[in-house]
């Protein structure tokens, strides 16, 4: 059994520098397409092309929805005229009359944490999960998982919300007591992705229970979702989302 | 047996009976035979023909339900036996007493099309539960409407779980659908007197999003956001066999550089996807420090696929006609690179935790399946392979570069979760072996070719790590998908999930449950 | 009132009882029983506390037998104890009576039951107030055969009447072996009264002595329930009618007891260990049978019977503990014993007869009494869930109920064996110890699943959902008992103070002094103790209540010898005041505390859309992993193990069922009954009907005897 002390400790430290330094690793993000100038032809030809209307034009501008973004990368390879790509993750924001403000200092290096599948496709959840292994750790900053929503501080939605997870979702919410955020993570659970809103599955978590951060991105990487925890606690700022397409295209 | 000799037995045994049918551009002979025989024939291929069965395809046309039943050899090709049944009727005989892996497929038909399947005794509450959906809703219908609120519905309030053990003080534990950590979403229904599962249901489908249906109506390239996106911890995998569906419809292969590539980026995901099975494994058994280093190992993985792909999970690679974008051989040498340090570091892993006398007897004898049951609910996967049954699509059926790559599938004998976890590095090892081969027998070229939008049905069929994936995709005359079938291979493994778990203890069920690494997403669709 | 008052109401009480009985109709039996059983019982519980209290043992001669000698009735301080222990168990029973036989009376005469039962009770009576050998035989007799009528009262009920039939041949047999016992006591004392049998007790050789306590232990040992001469208990308690269960546990158990410690701690006291250990190894040894068997039992009322064996035993223990003391010559730890192994004979019979009314009455009104389908009572009988906790705590020997106290002080009695010198004494008593231990942690195990199981979560049947509170004169016996549960286990000073009164005379030390120390100033002894241990516990309170309180103070403490010095101390009294000022200053502070929303939701069930019955555990379950641990003990065999399929893989059924003879039977009945069986059987061979065979046995005895008495 010491064998496995002495292996731990020969690892040594992989944990990322981040939310104190930014982490530049490569392969840590997918990115997101950034807004671009464009001509009419091209613009209209991109925002055609996104199956799920995460693009509008605007004067002239391409804009992004990153809350709609599939990481189809058909605007990223479009021949007339491709969105420029950022690898960033700091993308976590809170919807336009957003719930309560951050959860406050009392919670910054307590928080527990429920992570409820409703739907998701296996991607995000295990994003989240990559949380709790070396690389990401997220107990450093004082985030735990909590097995029950009795002693849970946020909600952690993952996946469109299927229609037959709908009780357990608004169960799990009902049942952690005041003060409580949700934390939205995932496009599916931001705006249904590419599967609802359906008979069978849902336009994201905002129907079923009162969302307080938004990450997007599908999946969103471990990151992105550290970023959206430290803003629901408010250690971070939140960044802005674009406003939702308009005449998005159905989905 | 090749076609011709499959053709002149099946004439042999059921004279005026069958007509067949083959496709030699797929490899596939057509049965074709009356409802009442259809037990018959499937029995005798299942049976002493030793064929596998794949998934059971229905599909609503004018006058009649088609039902296919997809089984498959030892040797390259496939036996489609299809079977009417009049739309006014809606009923056909079961061939679960001689098939039993047909019996969730059945389940899922009667609950998707009100198909009746006589003598099946376990009909109804499967995808759509009754405590949820009110009789009789049939999505898969083409009468369907998809927007009915949900304040017309009625189900039945009255629901209980059906028990089956007669024993003074059994209770049904019931697990989930909410766990205690990040888990997927399913409600195991333990039947028990306290220490042991005497009898384990899982109630699945909490997470049913009906992806087959959405998918109709879509064009082909949208309807293959759905196929990367509806399980996607294996979304390379679905990805290209939708891709080879859609390829076969069209009447194309892709391009030399695209087959071997995907390759190079199927065998990667197999690694990844291992790597995070053994770490769920040293996981559940505690050994945190195990756990960790194999946690490690993932998400080195994830970056050297993000760094490869753009895409951790590998997205928006794999197009119907080859890759949706080029990869340079320097960054598929430097993906190498890293994963052979990782099998390096894989390598010593194995080699501690085989000497952790505490961890492998959690593991050893744990979780059995014996060849018997592997077979007849046609599992597949490391699962079946570490069950005994050496049934790999990549040495069986063959399909792009690996018709030129050296392949053995890897087989262990004992059936529990030790003998799984085995085949899990072994094939991690076997992956990286195939991704050098991959490397190798790279060659300058074009990475996609177009592929014709044309009418037509067509089986696309992949190993995906967790095991034998089926995507039967029909098109329109206008490219459209008319009908959009999957049967993964988590389905065809939830099916078998009891025969591991009954008859151990509680606490137990956390490790065999990760050593059968089963997806929810996958199953659920 | 005198004592000869006291006992002259009670028996006019019980006569006249029987009288009303026999000319009323059938249907003012219940009233009759409770009304004549409650005055008899309270006349005995005054009787008990004078006698208790009084300094000179009260003797009353009545008639002279001829050839057997006077009968005398003796209420000295032990019988006192036993006096009021049991009039508080009659009182308990009979007011339960007046509602609980309402069920029982349904297909039988109610008159029969009546006369029983006041019978019953005046032989009790009389058991306790015998002070010669003869009265206390004949009284024992009556008082076995009018329980054995009781126990077989529902007699039309399959099964009843041939437990009702162990239970009286093992009566018989338990009687047969006391009277030798007793006999020989009086042949060497020459005389049948208690008095002279005391006298000549000093006397008596080793190897009769050994004889003695052996015929009288274990004969008194049947009615006390102790392994293995209780074959008979488990399904007598199951067969008798419920309201008189109570009477059962509470009473005649304690009688068995009684003619243990009156025996062998005071007429004729041990010289050598060995008696004592015998009966610490049977005592812990029956312990931990009858929790075992408790724990894994679902039926309330066989439940409650094993955990009497279990109290039984470790009385027994206890008493054990005390001859082991005696003989080694350290009396203050004998006293202390005696002390304990009184307590905890009152406390068990409080809280048990609190149980088995409590289990009466769920039985009543749930209509069921399988755990395994009970369940959430506590909304639909509030009362009889408050009480029946309060008897739950109390026999899980939890704070501040009395069983704490006694546990606490039998297991610090066992630690006293450091004090001794043999050190085969000394390991006995620690495996003892450690036995003993085990069984009150197993406890903790079978009480809190009686309690969850039955009246929390959700009703598993029909019945147990429409069942509703019981009627005030259920309620009432439980109120009283649970409160007597709680005064004894919160003054527990005052207790041992009575009780050392009666043990003091028989171990001739004091264990007060020992136990409850003369902290006060004014006390008498108070300036004996060392003024560095006074301080040492004011500091603990011990000086708490000098000037309210009258007696000792409040302060328990378990000294060491010289040669041990350790104390432990222990204060529930304390504990029960601390407790009520923390919840006190918990209501407070909620009280004070801002306003904040409260939000009542249902208990989490993992997200399900609705929690059922069948998805809670069962009484079965939460036991199984003590019927597995001890799977040695229980060795069950599977009857049933089939499973019922169509097509070979869609299962309809899984059945299994096991099944488990009792270790008892096992060991003790089974080869008994063979071995019985067997020796008949051999005997019945001589049977063969040839009349010179039996003309020669005739023959062959004659000339035994006339060698057997010419020898002599």
């Amino acid at each position: 059994m010491s064998n496995w002390v002495w292996r731990g400790l020969r690892s040594g430290v992989r944990t990322t520098g981040y939310p104190s330094a930014p982490e530049a690793a490569a392969g840590v993000s997918p990115g997101f397409p950034l807004g671009a100038t464009m001509e009419p032809g091209p613009a209209a030809a991109l925002v055609a092309a996104c199956p799920t209307g995460a693009l509008s034009e605007r004067a002239g501008r391409v804009e992004v929805d990153p809350r709609r973004c599939v990481h189809c990368y058909r605007c990223a390879r479009a021949a007339g005229g491709p969105l420029p790509w950022s690898n960033d993750y700091e993308r976590a924001g809170v919807p336009d009359g957003g719930q309560g403000a951050p959860l406050g200092a009392a919670f910054g290096r307590s928080l527990h944490i429920v992570v409820v599948d409703a739907g998701d496709c296996g991607a995000c959840l295990h994003e989240v999960k990559q949380l709790a292994s070396p690389y990401y750790n997220l107990h450093r900053l004082g985030f735990f998982f909590t097995p029950t929503p009795r002693h849970a501080d946020v909600l952690v939605v993952v996946g469109p919300v299927a229609d037959q997870m709908r009780v357990a979702l608004e169960k799990t919410y009902a049942a952690m007591p005041d003060p409580k955020r949700v934390v939205a993570v995932g496009t599916c659970a931001l705006s249904g992705g590419v599967f609802g809103p359906s008979y069978f599955s849902g336009a994201g978590a905002a129907g079923v229970v009162p969302v307080d951060v938004e990450v997007p991105g599908q999946p969103p990487p471990p990151l992105a979702i550290l970023h959206g925890l430290l803003v629901a606690v408010g250690r971070k700022a939140p960044a802005r989302l674009a406003a939702p397409a308009e005449g998005a295209g159905a989905s | 047996m090749t076609s011709a000799e499959l053709v002149q037995a099946a004439l042999r045994q059921w004279p005026g009976e069958v007509t067949c049918r083959v496709d030699d551009a797929t490899a596939t002979t057509e049965l074709r035979c009356a409802p009442a025989r259809a037990a018959d024939v499937c029995g005798q291929l299942a049976g002493p023909w030793s064929y596998a069965f794949a998934g059971l395809v229905v599909e609503e046309q004018d006058a009649a339900f088609q039902l296919r039943y997809v089984l498959y050899g030892e040797a390259p090709g496939w036996v489609h036996v299809l079977v009417e049944a009049p739309l006014a009727e809606a009923s056909v005989p079961t061939i679960t007493p001689v098939v039993h892996a047909a019996d969730w497929h059945e389940r899922e038909a009667e609950d998707h099309f009100g198909l009746a399947f006589e003598g099946h005794p376990r009909l109804g509450d499967f995808v759509l539960h009754d405590d949820a959906w009110e009789e009789g809703v049939q999505p898969m219908r083409r009468r369907f409407r998809r927007r009915i609120t949900m304040a017309d519905r009625r189900p039945n309030v009255d629901w209980r779980p059906r028990r089956i053990v007669e024993a003074p003080g059994a209770f049904v534990m019931p697990l989930g659908p909410v766990f205690a950590g990040p888990t997927e979403a399913v409600h195991l229904q333990l039947e028990t007197v306290g220490e042991d599962v005497i009898r384990a249901f899982p109630r699945l489908f909490y997470k049913y999003r009906g992806i087959e249906k959405l998918a109709e109506g879509r064009t082909r390239d949208d309807a293959l956001l759905l196929a990367e996106r509806f399980a996607a911890t294996t979304a390379f995998a679905h990805a290209l066999a939708y891709s080879r569906a859609a390829e076969a419809i069209g009447g194309v292969e892709a391009p030399e550089r695209a087959q071997v590539l995907r390759v190079f980026l199927a065998e990667l995901e197999r690694l990844r996807h291992h790597v995070g099975a053994i770490a769920g494994i040293c996981e559940s058994t505690g050994l945190a420090v195990a756990a960790s280093q194999a946690g490690i190992l993932e998400e080195d993985l994830l970056r050297v696929s993000g760094a490869l792909a753009g895409h951790r999970y590998l997205f928006g690679l794999a197009v119907p006609g080859g890759l949706a974008t080029d990869l340079s051989d320097e960054a598929c040498g430097d993906a190498l690179l890293r994963c052979q340090a990782t099998l390096r570091e894989l390598d010593r892993l194995w080699g501690m935790l085989r000497l952790s006398s505490g961890f492998v007897d959690r593991l050893e004898e744990v979780g059995f399946i014996s060849e018997r049951d592997a077979r007849e609910h046609a599992l597949v996967g490391p699962v079946a392979r570490a069950s005994g049954i050496a049934r790999d699509l990549r040495a069986v059926q063959p399909y792009g570069a690996y018709r030129r790559l050296a392949f053995f599938p890897v087989r262990e004998q004992e059936g529990d979760g030790y003998a799984r976890m085995r085949v899990l590095f072994a094939e991690a090892r076997q992956a990286v072996r195939l991704l050098e081969q991959a490397l190798a027998a790279l060659e300058p070229g074009p990475v996609t070719v177009a592929v014709p939008a044309r009418s037509g049905a067509a089986l696309g069929a992949v190993e995906a790590p967790r095991g034998a994936a089926f995507h039967w995709l029909r098109l329109d005359d206008d490219g459209k998908v008319r009908r959009y079938r999957i049967m993964p291979p988590s389905f065809a493994n939830w099916h078998g999930f009891h025969l591991a778990v009954e008859d151990f203890a509680f606490q137990d069920l956390p490790i065999i449950l990760a050593t059968l690494d089963l997806s929810v997403a996958e199953n659920d669709r | 009132m005198t004592a000869t008052a006291l006992i002259g109401v009670f028996a006019t009480v019980c006569a006249a009882g029987i009288v009303l009985s026999l000319i009323l109709p059938s249907r003012y039996a219940p009233k009759l029983v409770a009304w004549a059983g409650s005055l008899a019982s309270l006349a005995l519980m005054a009787l008990g506390a004078g006698a208790l209290l009084q300094a000179q043992p009260l003797t009353i001669p009545l008639w002279s037998v001829p050839a057997v000698g006077r009968i005398l009735l003796t209420a000295d301080p032990v019988a006192g104890v036993f006096l009021l222990v049991t009039g508080l168990v009659f009182l308990a029973g009979s007011t339960y009576a007046a509602s609980g036989l309402g069920a029982v009376l349904a297909g039988y005469s109610g008159r029969v039951y009546a006369v029983l039962y006041l019978g019953l009770e005046a032989a009790v009576g009389w058991v306790l107030l015998a002070g010669d050998v003869f009265s206390f035989l004949v009284a024992w007799e009556i008082m076995s055969i009018l329980s054995y009528l009781l126990v077989t009262f529902e007699h039309r009920e399959e099964d009843r009447p041939r437990a009702a039939y162990v239970m009286l041949a093992a009566s018989e047999a338990g009687a047969l072996a006391a009277a030798l016992g007793l006999l020989l006591l009086a042949v060497s004392a020459g005389s049948t009264a208690f008095a002279d049998l005391r006298a000549a007790g000093a006397g008596l050789g080793a190897g009769l002595r050994l004889a003695t306590f052996l015929l009288t232990f274990f004969g008194f040992g049947v009615k006390a329930g102790l392994v293995p001469v209780n074959v008979w208990l488990k399904d007598a308690y199951r067969a008798a009618p419920g309201p008189f269960v109570p009477i059962l546990a509470g009473a005649t158990l304690n009688l068995g007891l009684y003619g243990i410690f009156r025996v062998n701690a005071d007429l004729a006291p041990a010289t050598s260990v060995a008696p004592g250990l015998v009966a610490v190894g049977v005592g812990t040894v029956s312990a931990l049978v009858g929790i075992l068997y408790a724990t894994t039992e679902n039926d309330l009322k066989a439940l409650l019977a094993h955990s009497s064996i279990e109290n039984a035993g470790i009385v027994t223990a206890a008493m054990g503990a005390g001859f082991v003391f005696t003989a080694a010559g350290a009396p203050v730890p004998a006293a202390i014993a005696f002390v304990v192994a009184l307590y905890h004979g009152v406390n068990h019979a409080l809280y048990k007869t609190l149980l088995f009314i409590g289990a009466d009455t769920v039985a009543g009104r749930a209509g069921t009494r399988d755990l395994d389908r009970l369940g959430g009572l506590i909304r639909r009988m509030p009362w009889t869930a408050a009480a029946m906790l309060a008897g739950v705590l109390s026999i899980a020997a939890l704070p501040p109920f009395n069983g704490f106290v006694s546990e606490w002080l039998t297991l610090q009695t066992f630690l006293r064996s450091a004090e001794l010198p043999s050190l085969g004494v000394k390991v006995a008593f620690a495996l003892c110890g450690a036995g003993l231990a085990l069984t009150a942690a197993l406890a903790v195990t079978c009480f809190a699943k009686l309690f969850a199981m039955g009246f929390l979560g959700h009703a598993r049947s029909p019945e147990a959902e429409s069942a509703t509170e019981g009627s005030g004169s259920a309620l009432a016996p439980m109120a009283l008992l649970a409160a007597a549960c709680l005064a004894l286990g919160v003054l527990p000073t005052y207790v041992i103070g009575a009780l050392d009164h009666a043990v003091a005379p028989l171990a001739r030390a004091s264990a007060a002094d020992a136990l409850v120390p003369p902290f006060f100033a004014g006390a008498a002894g108070h300036a004996a103790l060392p003024p560095a241990f006074v301080s040492d516990f004011h500091a603990l309170g011990a000086q708490v209540g000098q000037q309210v309180l009258p007696g000792p103070g409040l302060v328990l403490l378990h000294r060491g010898g010289a040669s041990n010095p350790v104390v432990f101390a222990a204060a529930p009294s304390y504990l029960v005041l601390v407790l009520l000022g923390l919840l006190g200053l918990a209501f407070l502070l909620t009280r004070l505390a801002p306003r904040r929303a409260v939000a009542r939701r249902p208990a989490w069930d993992g997200g399900i859309r609705r929690l059922l019955p069948e998805m809670t555990y069962t009484a079965t379950g939460f036991s199984n992993p003590v019927r597995v641990i001890f799977d040695a003990i229980f060795q069950p065999t599977t009857v049933e193990d089939t499973r019922a399929t169509v097509n070979e893989h869609f299962r309809t059924a899984i059945r299994r069922e096991v099944e488990a003879v009792h270790i008892v039977d096992r060991l003790v009945l089974i080869p008994g009954r063979r071995a019985a069986f067997g020796a008949a059987r051999a005997l019945a061979r001589l049977h063969h009907g040839k009349l010179n065979a039996y003309m020669a046995y005739a023959l062959l005895s004659l000339l035994a005897l006339l060698a057997v008495s010419t020898l002599l």
